[in-house]
């Protein structure tokens, strides 16, 4: 009996999403049991975040990242190339293979992988995370060029801030191999990492006042607000938000693609649109939000 | 100013470019040349995580490790066959991916067919024990991401298991689970499950993929130079270590179902 209610439920939810979604949130929650409360706790309005660094042996840095359900695994792999004006230091891609969801196919990168990819790049490159100094191996000669390629395993939502997180974490885990120019072969030689104490594999210098965190919003029938969508929402939803923090929780980035909330009132609850006092801007509201959110995540994924 | 380098230039619209030319790093000394096989017996396998059930979004799916070998694998399906002419039979396509880091060379995308020969390795592993005659008109796609690889054989060989897996996962019809195990003759030795550097140094290798349940096999692969009577010894060595595999593939499914009906209030 249980199970054929689940069944029947199941289909509801394939048929009729958004009625489905409605329901839910009528009384107060998810559908992945996340509350939509004013007053809860953030780890009851967010989804769970694990980061795990350096499990892979042949890249240079990696990160896999889990964001409830949605999984991404980074790898970075270092390059020599000759500086140029119009060389990039850093080459952000995101996959999303055919594997992470029914949504995709076999193929060259979908439109959603190029537009994520770009986002990346520019919170990435914008904000010069890395510092041009710390790829240099001899000034004009030789350089350092970081593939960061993020592939996401499992598709439940909100890729953008865990894919975010994944690329960070792994530049974070980066070692480069010692490497020095060789001005008669007119070549770069490396060092094997551990063949030669005296040069030594190098971590990564990364400007740690720009660890970027992006947080993630979906406004749902002009009228709810939800954190971190699921992939079961995110076709559902009017209006996205990405807010990106630095870890002191200034705004870096600011995306908003659609409208924001009814009459740019907030309302969580349904009768606070008759009370002004609680009426707010879409936008405060998600940078507060965001920030609550920042101080608990920060520690967790980038503490030292 | 159109240059002819800039005619050469990979450039792919749908990508983030890197620059021009770039090369992986050189290293002055060459790597320890490589005698005996460490850690292990010549006939043992590497050790063996297997999860079935991970990737949500998938009818089934099963993440496979052995040592620095890792590949998620997911199934979809069976679906509606599209732009297909009517078939009786179901079709079971095969894709499989490499990750830009998974290897000590960078992979470009659509650089090399190496992913193609592995999918149809697995192809050939598996098909055999699908029922696919209960599926008309219907495809099962079959996608595997290799994360990390160390050896391509052994990635036939754990891509075979994880797909098998999650076709159990996914609940379509086999006659049985499809196990598989790799082998490489080095000097006058058979070593089992060999890594990247330890087929690199072999003379030959050969690839197994059986039922153990069945006591079938169902794909064999040889490749190198190998006399008849290690071939023999090979399968042999092979098909024992597959009925280990089996055990515990078929452990973990069971718990994994387990999980799955129970009530999780």
């Amino acid at each position: 009996m249980a199970s054929s209610d689940a069944l029947k439920a199941a289909t509801f939810q394939r048929l009729h999403p958004r009625i489905y979604l409605e329901r839910f949130l009528e009384e107060r929650v998810r559908p992945d049991g996340r509350s939509i409360d004013d007053d809860v706790d953030d780890g009851e309005r967010w989804r769970n975040v694990e980061v795990n660094v350096g499990s892979i042996s042949t890249a240079h840095g990696s990160a896999l990242v889990r964001l409830g359900n949605t999984t991404v695994v980074c790898g970075v792999k270092g390059e020599i190339c000759e500086p140029e004006l119009d060389n990039p230091d850093q080459v952000p891609n995101v996959d999303l293979p055919a594997l992470c969801s029914p949504k995709f196919k076999p193929g060259p990168p979908t439109e959603e992988a190029q537009i994520l990819s770009e986002r990346l790049n520019q919170v990435l490159i914008g904000n010069s995370l890395i510092p041009l100094s710390s790829l240099c191996i001899s000034s004009g000669k030789s350089v350092w060029v970081l593939y960061v390629d993020a592939t996401v395993i499992n598709y439940d939502g909100n890729v953008f801030d865990a894919a975010l997180i994944a690329m960070v974490c792994a530049l974070r885990n980066v070692s480069l191999p010692h490497a020095e120019y060789d001005l008669e072969l007119d070549r770069t030689i490396c060092t094997r990492p551990g063949s030669d104490p005296s040069k030594p594999a190098k971590k990564l210098v990364i400007q740690q006042d720009v660890f970027p965190m992006a947080y993630s919003f979906g406004v749902f029938a002009g009228s709810r607000l939800l954190p971190d969508p699921t992939a079961f929402e995110e076709p559902l939803l009017d209006t996205t938000i990405s807010i990106v923090l630095d870890p002191l929780a200034k705004v870096l980035t600011l995306s908003q693609l659609g409208a924001g909330l009814d009459n740019g009132n907030h309302v969580l609850e349904g009768d606070a649109r008759l009370d002004p006092a609680r009426a707010k801007d879409t936008l405060t509201e998600c940078i507060n939000l965001a920030k609550k959110r920042h101080a608990v995540l920060i520690q967790k994924v980038y503490g030292t | 100013m159109f240059s002819a380098q800039g005619l050469l230039r990979n450039q792919d619209r749908r990508r983030i470019n890197g620059p021009e030319e770039s090369f992986p790093p050189v290293f002055a000394d060459d790597p320890q040349p490589f005698t005996a096989r460490k850690g292990r017996a010549t006939l043992d396998i590497r050790p063996l995580f297997l999860q079935p059930g991970l990737i949500s979004q998938a009818n089934g799916s099963s993440y496979i490790e052995t040592e620095r070998t890792k590949i998620a694998c997911s199934v979809y399906g069976p679906r509606q066959s599209k732009n297909t002419t009517y078939s009786e039979k179901g079709r079971l396509n095969v894709e499989v991916k490499f990750t830009p880091f998974s290897c000590e060379r960078r992979k470009a995308p659509l650089r090399d067919a190496e992913d193609r020969s592995i999918a149809v390795a697995i192809h050939q592993a598996l098909s055999s024990s699908v029922r696919l005659e209960l599926f008309p008109k219907s495809t099962i796609d079959i996608f595997l991401v290799i994360i990390e690889a160390d050896g391509m054989e052994g990635c036939i060989a754990s891509g075979s298991i994880a797909a098998s897996t999650a076709l159990a996962d996914a609940g379509i019809d086999m006659f049985g689970l499809v196990m598989s195990c790799s082998a490489a003759i080095v000097g006058s030795e058979i070593w089992i499950d060999p890594t990247q550097e330890e087929s690199d140094a072999a003379n030959g290798s050969l690839v197994l993929a059986c039922m153990p349940a069945l006591g079938s096999v169902t794909s064999l692969w040889q490749s190198g130079r190998i006399t008849p009577s290690q071939v023999l010894s090979c399968i042999e060595a092979c098909e024992s270590r597959c009925t280990d595999i089996h055990s515990v593939v078929a452990q973990a499914l069971l718990d994994n179902a387990h999980i799955k009906n129970t009530p999780n209030t």
